[in-house]
């Protein structure tokens, strides 16, 4: 047998071989998509995401925390959202201590509302610094990917280290404001003093 | 910077953007390969593996990859291991911007955008694609190209392999001109535990490997590995069995050290042996070794120190010539920012290559041995002109090689991401490539005569590319080009004969393409992902004395392909993985034939019990026998093979 686009077992095609294979590209790549609608944020912030859910497993929230205990437990993003729905889904059905979580956005440091873990995404330092002392004395574990976040004055700082993530924790920021971070997360964290 | 003074300009630019919107108007399209990983498998995993995992693919500093202003398609290690590929190159094919042509039972042509160049009896004339295999460049100065049969890694420990279809020259070196594969290996923490298997078929002769990974403690990690690959001949146009049988043997090892969470220590090693049949009989063995230390200070600033050297031995005993090639390569980068807008990267590098060759009445250099230094050093600043949505990237590479002094490789890059779903990005580059030794030396009796006056080839590239994510589990990039080069290598006749011919730089070309991928997860159990290239060019001579068919020395490529792979697990323990390829049509060449379209389909069953894996893998089926590059025919293959990991 020949080696023709006629004649192959891939699939058959009257003349143009080039065309029909682009169609068949075509038409596969284009029936499902309306079938499925979120967005998915790269690798990184899907692992990150997960990072989020997990310390509310290795962090206690005082009492204080809560108003009740309908109150749900909410993960805060300030700023853009960089995990789009797959946060939703990470948390989707899960609760820490009988409190729903739940995920809510804020614009600008004014907005953050009852929060217990919050997500600055920024790399402006100044930024930075004005919501950490807006929230200073509340019982928010802050997080962010941003540089040196620890340093800044952060309690949880991603960091990507030959492709991977490692955090960056200071216990005392932490400790200030009521919350205690397990000491087995701190085992595989970097600790800032 | 070249000027575009003819018509022919903006017709084509008119022609690559109708092309484009063509394809953008139904679908939205670009593509981009990122593995998603489902919300219920990651929150099993301790806070360790999670740390594990690797999150980030990217050019040399870290940045998403759906913010790369280039033409970047990723082959994971899980498309190439779901796929039938034995060996590096075929794997290759997977990447739909990749032009992979195979000449013979052990040898490739592979390129980007184009210039496959012709297949000589023990290589090809492909040159305009630099290869990397974990930082150590396989680019070879005596042809200007890849070997690409002793270019062998163990398929299981390959992380990724990244293809940039389109100048890299900026960042990373000479010849990247078209393109750069980046071939990038698990670290020895990520290949722990015992692996083996064996194969065995009826193109594939025999072929087996082990590989054991294991620690010292929590920051000393290391991996061996040996494998041994025996292959049958391929067929002659007539069918009748080409004799070009090979076998190969392998062995390696890499070591990480990581004394803290800023320091990785890396060392490795492989050396290789084998042997190879017709078209020339050649006895081949190399070995390198690699130590890279990289100093982490924070998520968008480190350093980075390499060294590595290389041998590279082959001998054609038949035809009396023989190449050694001693390189060794020191590089280091460093990267950090600058306010927190400008992310800057820099770094320098010198390697020395010395180049050994017992000339043959077919095969003459004059000198027999050269020693080539080449230096470069290189920046590049992206800056964020609007924070997360308008990126410029500015950057040039000056290196200075022992042909052609300095040259310069510019480029601009500008990255629109108009939300986390849709990114356009343009950019202009210079790139070049330097001269080979087969270029500037080749001085083989009657034939051809040296010629020391070779200057560099040079390209101007113009790009326009879409990357979109319409839905979750569905993301397109679309890549247009339109590429200019000027002083391509070309074959003059030479006045005073004999030797008959030189090459000389009298050839320009014109080239535009649009490389559309894709990557869909259609079901928890099913992937598909797969792409389209079209490609078209046009040369010009701007010397009479250049040998009529010069062009197509230079580029024998196809005008449209396309891939699609489909991974499914239909089963729990089973899976069906199919790839199907169509390639256009190949033009007859003055050295070569005319190869007509093929399209082709392999697929893989595999079932999987704990730690053993079977497959029964059919590769190139659909035709009984097909020719790539050249007049020999690849036969469809079966082959079996059994896995097993502790």
């Amino acid at each position: 047998m020949k080696t023709t686009a006629k004649h192959s077992a891939f699939i058959c095609y009257p003349a143009n071989p080039g065309k029909a294979f682009a169609g068949l590209f075509l038409f596969i790549f284009s029936g499902f998509p309306l079938l499925l609608a979120q967005s998915s944020p790269p690798k990184e912030y899907q692992v990150k995401a997960v990072f989020l859910f997990n310390f509310t497993q290795f962090v206690e929230w005082p009492s204080t925390a809560f108003n009740s205990a309908a109150d749900p437990f909410v993960i805060g993003i300030l700023g853009e959202d960089p995990f789009g729905d797959y946060i939703k889904e990470t948390i989707a059905g899960e609760q820490f201590m009988g409190h729903p979580l739940v995920v809510q956005h804020y614009t600008t440091a004014k907005d953050i509302g009852n929060c217990h873990i919050l997500f600055i995404n920024s790399n402006d330092p100044k930024k930075i610094k004005a919501t950490l002392s807006a929230v200073v004395n509340r019982s928010i574990l802050t997080v962010s990917d941003t540089d040196n976040f620890a340093y800044l004055g952060g309690m949880i700082g991603f960091v990507t280290r030959d492709n991977k993530i490692r955090l960056q924790i200071k216990p005392a920021a932490a400790k200030d404001t009521g919350l205690n971070i397990s000491s087995k997360l701190l085992r595989v964290a970097d600790i800032i003093d | 910077m070249v000027k575009h003074q003819h018509v022919g300009f903006w017709s084509n630019v008119t022609f690559v953007v109708i092309f484009a919107a063509l394809f953008i108007q139904p679908f939205y399209a670009i593509a981009q390969v990122e593995e998603r990983l489902l919300p219920s498998a990651l929150k099993k995993l301790s806070m360790e593996d999670l740390m594990n995992i690797e999150v980030t693919s990217v050019s040399k500093s870290p940045e998403k990859l759906t913010e790369v202003a280039s033409a970047i398609q990723v082959l994971t290690g899980e498309d190439i291991r779901r796929s039938a590929s034995n060996r590096l190159p075929e794997a290759l094919r997977l990447a739909s911007n990749l032009q992979v042509a195979q000449s013979n039972s052990h040898d490739w042509a592979v390129t980007a955008r184009g210039f496959n160049g012709a297949p000589l009896s023990n290589n090809t004339l492909a040159n305009k694609l630099l290869v990397m295999i974990d930082g150590r460049s396989v680019y070879t100065p005596m042809f200007g190209g890849v070997f690409w049969d002793v270019q062998n890694v163990l398929l299981e420990d390959v992380d990724r392999v990244e293809v940039v279809s389109g100048p890299g020259g900026t960042l990373w070196g000479a010849n990247a001109v078209n393109g750069v594969i980046n071939i990038i290996s698990k670290s020895a923490r990520e290949t722990q535990g015992l692996y083996a298997f064996g194969a065995a078929g009826t193109l594939l002769q025999d072929f087996g490997g082990v590989r054991y990974g294991s620690h010292v403690d929590s920051t000393f990690f290391f991996r061996v590995y040996g494998q041994r690959l025996d292959q049958h001949g391929i067929k002659k146009q007539d069918d009748t069995d080409a004799n070009d049988d090979w076998n190969m043997t392998q062995g390696g090892f890499r070591m990480d050290y990581l004394p803290s969470s800023h320091t990785t220590l890396t060392f490795q090693g492989d050396f290789y042996g084998g042997k190879e049949d017709d078209p020339t009989a050649s006895e081949i063995n190399g070995q390198n070794l690699l130590g890279r230390w990289t100093r982490t200070f924070s998520n968008r600033s480190d350093l980075s120190l390499q060294v590595y050297f290389d041998r590279a031995w082959r001998n054609l005993p038949l035809a009396a010539f023989r190449d050694q090639l001693n390189t060794y390569d020191i590089d280091f980068q460093h990267h950090f920012p600058v306010g927190f807008r400008h992310n800057v990267l820099w770094g320098a590098g010198y390697r020395l290559m010395d180049n050994d060759v017992r000339n043959s009445v077919g095969l003459t250099f004059t000198p027999a041995s050269r020693t080539l230094h080449l230096f470069n050093g290189f920046i590049q600043d992206r800056i964020a002109l609007v924070p997360r949505r308008l990126e410029l990237t500015l950057g040039t590479k000056l290196l200075h090689n022992d042909y052609t002094d300095f040259e310069w490789q510019p480029s601009v890059r500008l990255a629109w991401t108009m939300s986390t779903q849709h990114t356009l990005w343009t950019a202009v580059s210079r790139s070049v490539r330097t001269p080979a030794r087969f270029d500037v030396d080749e001085t083989t009796p009657f034939i051809t005569t040296e010629n020391r006056e070779f200057a560099a080839e040079k390209v101007v590239a113009y790009e326009i590319g879409y990357r979109v994510r319409p839905m979750e589990k569905l993301s397109f990039s679309l890549a247009t080009f339109y590429n200019k080069y000027d002083d391509l290598r070309s074959i003059n006749v030479n006045s005073q004969a004999p030797p008959t011919f030189l090459f000389a730089n009298d050839q320009r070309a014109e080239t535009w393409g649009v490389e559309i991928s894709g990557n869909f997860f259609a079901m928890p159990w099913w992937r598909l992902r797969g792409g389209f290239t079209f490609l078209d060019k046009q040369f010009s001579a701007t010397n009479t004395s250049v040998y009529p068919g010069s062009d197509l020395f230079e580029g024998l490529d196809p005008r449209n392909q396309l891939v699609l792979q489909s991974i499914m697990d239909i089963a729990k323990h089973i899976q069906l993985d199919v790839v199907g390829r169509y390639v256009d049509a190949l033009p007859a060449s003055p050295i070569t034939i005319r190869v007509p379209a093929y399209s082709l389909l392999d697929v893989r069953v595999a079932w999987n019990f704990r730690w053993l894996t079977f497959s029964v893998v059919g590769q190139n089926l659909g035709a009984k026998t097909h020719a790539e590059f050249g007049s020999r025919k690849i036969p469809g293959s079966l082959y079996v093979k059994t896995a097993l990991r502790f």
